[in-house]
């Protein structure tokens, strides 16, 4: 569950540059380091598309299933609302990790998640951070601005620390503190497929090299963009 | 001389109020526009905003203003309840312009549910304002977003179109059922508005960017019927179009549907359902309905298009219930805009073209009250941002119409009118 006493919250000392593609940025600070095929507990897993090839930014996460103790993320999550888009699209947290919303806007939003079992709702003025919302179970949370409904953006709430999203080349690198058996999941929220991920359990062995081939096409990613070009709008 | 209605006051003290009932942390706002023209007019002595017989606002020749000065004050809540008030200062232009006026245009409760997990939100609105009608008056203080000047659809509705009511608005949210596209449904009910149809039935379609403010009266030119003794005699002076003179609740209805990234078409049904034969103090009960249709459309990054039609009728009888005006009326507008990013970088060039069909059918056999009408118009305009708040705009407006009752003032009945302006817009 997500709980939200939402209050205001430590400002921010000023804004960030502007910072020029939403993609640069989606590809931004990832918890795991990518490890070499050298290292002794490395794990790669590559994802394809229908066709494939590599497919990029698609959530890749390993959950233990022969008791491995899992190592606590220390590193905040950072969800930002900028030029009115959520940034990243996509962002992934370990559970009782403290996530941060971070609005870089000179206008305030409305951020909100509607999903039943996720449910929670908070204006964030311009400048501000907000970390009142706590993501301590896994969940899949689609999160909306309601004052900007093109504003669209995901979090994903998982139990390990075991979480990247795949780089250009279609790959996600992991260092385990032990190996073992492992739930190999790929998730992406326009993925064509049951809850949209792929499943794959495996013994992992050092080096080890996991490939997901997609089934299907994915669906258009929403554009996080307003159909007005006119900044002084009186309905927002 | 400055008119400002009692309503303003009041609507200030609710504002500063209000806040004190709640122990939510509130957001106070204030947006608008200050809008300074320069403005040359080809077209006879008097436009319609002093009672003339021009399609334009002002007369002949070179006019200095300040258009506008609309502030849009809120406080919103975080429970998604605000309170909007929109208040418009038009000062006197040089020339003929008429006298400096300010008050209240707007003033209402507005809550906004969040969606719920199906993508359903709900949202209400309570308090005078703008059925949502027009699709160009969008910028704060209901300012016409890429023209100075409104069309004729949306120069009457600022002018006459206003109600005290409660509108109830649904929307589907597309993005939380996988659909591109989102729809909603909203519906009015309203007072006050019984006089609509006066000012259209006797100066016509108009251009300007004037709205009429709450509890102003509004002017028309002179025509036979209102001398003593004939149909229209006991007409008042001047109309007072925010009037509920019958107690009949009105309705709005309207439909929304919108491709996210592409664009919408709406579609709505306004009836005031005055009682046409009843009169208050010079100020009779119009009936008045009309549909109206709109789209906006972007067809790629740089070209998109904005359209309206609407039409309806009026109605207006004596005590005795025999029609004195009974009128048809239709008007429609294409608008294109064109971004020149490709030319010019960083957005800063939109051209707009606008083209216009209006006309008024006189069904009525009053003697000296002859509303029938017919035109066209075409509206140029090019606007540079020139910062954040600051946008230059240079526009030209060529209205060609016929309209038989000018001959009562001696004016030709056939006119083309022709307005060059040049424009700083400073929002905020």
């Amino acid at each position: 569950m997500v709980s939200h006493p939402f209050l205001l919250r430590s400002a921010l000392s000023h804004y960030c540059i502007f910072i020029a593609s939403l993609f640069f940025i989606s590809l931004a600070s990832w918890s795991v380091e990518a490890c070499s095929k050298e290292s002794t507990s490395c794990v790669q897993v590559q994802v394809n598309n229908v066709k494939n090839n590599p497919l990029e930014n698609m959530v890749v996460y390993l959950e233990p299933l022969a008791g491995q103790v899992l190592p606590q993320q220390s590193e905040t999550v950072s969800i930002s609302q900028h030029s009115k888009s959520f940034i990243p699209y996509i962002s992934v947290s370990q559970s009782t990790t403290k996530v941060n919303f971070v609005n870089k806007d000179d206008i305030t939003h409305h951020i909100y998640s509607a999903d039943s079992e996720n449910k929670f709702s908070f204006k964030i003025r311009a400048g501000k951070t907000d970390s009142t919302a706590q993501f301590n179970h896994a969940a899949e949370i689609a999160m909306g601005c309601n004052i900007h409904d093109w504003m669209s953006g995901y979090l994903l709430v998982v139990d390990t620390p075991y979480f990247a999203k795949t780089d250009e080349q279609g790959l996600a690198s992991f260092t385990l503190n032990e190996l073992g058996k492992y739930r190999v999941v790929v998730w992406h929220p326009q993925m064509r497929a049951e809850d949209n991920r792929m499943i794959i359990e495996k013994d992992i062995l050092t080096g080890d090299t996991i490939t997901f081939t997609l089934q299907q096409d994915m669906n258009d990613i929403p554009v996080q963009k307003s159909d007005e070009d006119f900044d002084f709008l009186s309905d927002y | 001389m400055i008119k400002t209605g009692v309503t303003l006051c009041q609507f200030l003290i609710l504002m500063a109020v209000l806040p004190l009932h709640t122990a939510l942390a509130a957001e106070y706002s204030a947006h608008g526009i200050a809008d300074f023209r320069v403005s040359y007019i080809d077209s006879v002595d008097k436009g319609y905003l002093t009672s003339g017989q021009g399609k334009l606002g002002l007369g002949d020749g070179l006019h200095f203003s300040v258009a506008q000065i609309g502030v849009d004050l809120s406080v919103a809540w975080e429970n998604g309840l605000s309170a909007h008030g929109v208040v418009n200062a038009y000062p006197k232009a040089s020339g003929d312009g008429e006298s400096t006026v300010l008050g209240l245009t707007e003033a209402y409760l507005k809550y906004r549910s969040l969606p719920t997990n199906s993508g359903y939100r709900f949202q209400t609105k309570v308090g005078i304002f703008y059925p949502e009608i027009s699709l160009e008056n969008n910028a704060y203080a209901w300012a016409s977003k890429d023209t100075l000047d409104s069309s004729t659809i949306n120069t009457w509705i600022g002018e006459e179109i206003r109600v005290v009511g409660s509108e109830f608005k649904v929307t589907r949210l597309g993005r939380m059922n996988n659909n591109k596209y989102d729809l909603s449904l909203s519906a009015t009910a309203f007072i006050n508005n019984d006089p609509a149809g006066a000012l259209l039935a006797w100066h016509g379609w108009t251009v300007s960017n004037r709205q009429t403010l709450w509890t102003e009266k509004r002017p028309f030119p002179w025509f036979p019927a209102r001398a003593d003794g004939q149909a229209l005699a006991g007409q008042a002076d001047k109309s007072d179009p925010f009037l509920e003179i019958d107690h009949r609740v009105g309705y709005h209805a309207r439909g929304e549907w919108k491709l996210r990234g592409k664009g919408e078409i709406s579609a709505g049904y306004y009836d005031n359902r005055a009682t046409p034969y009843k009169v208050v103090d010079g100020q009779y009960g119009w009936r008045t309905r009309f549909y109206h249709l709109g789209a906006r459309w972007r067809f790629n990054k740089n070209l998109s298009l904005t359209a309206q039609y609407l039409s309806g009728d009026t109605l207006m009888q004596s005590k005795s219930r025999e029609d004195v005006v009974n009128n048809d009326y239709a008007s429609g507008f294409v608008a294109l805009h064109y971004n020149w990013q490709a030319i010019v970088a960083n957005k800063k060039h939109k051209s707009t073209l606008r083209v216009e069909d209006f006309s008024v059918t006189d069904n009525d056999d009053t003697w000296g009250d002859n509303n029938n009408e017919q035109g066209q118009s075409l509206t140029l305009n090019h606007s540079y941002r020139l910062s954040k708040p600051w946008f230059l705009s240079a526009e030209f407006t060529l209205i060609d119409s016929r309209r038989p009752a000018r001959y009562y003032t001696a004016q030709p009945v056939d006119l083309i009118e022709k307005k060059w302006q040049l424009a700083a817009r400073y929002f905020f």
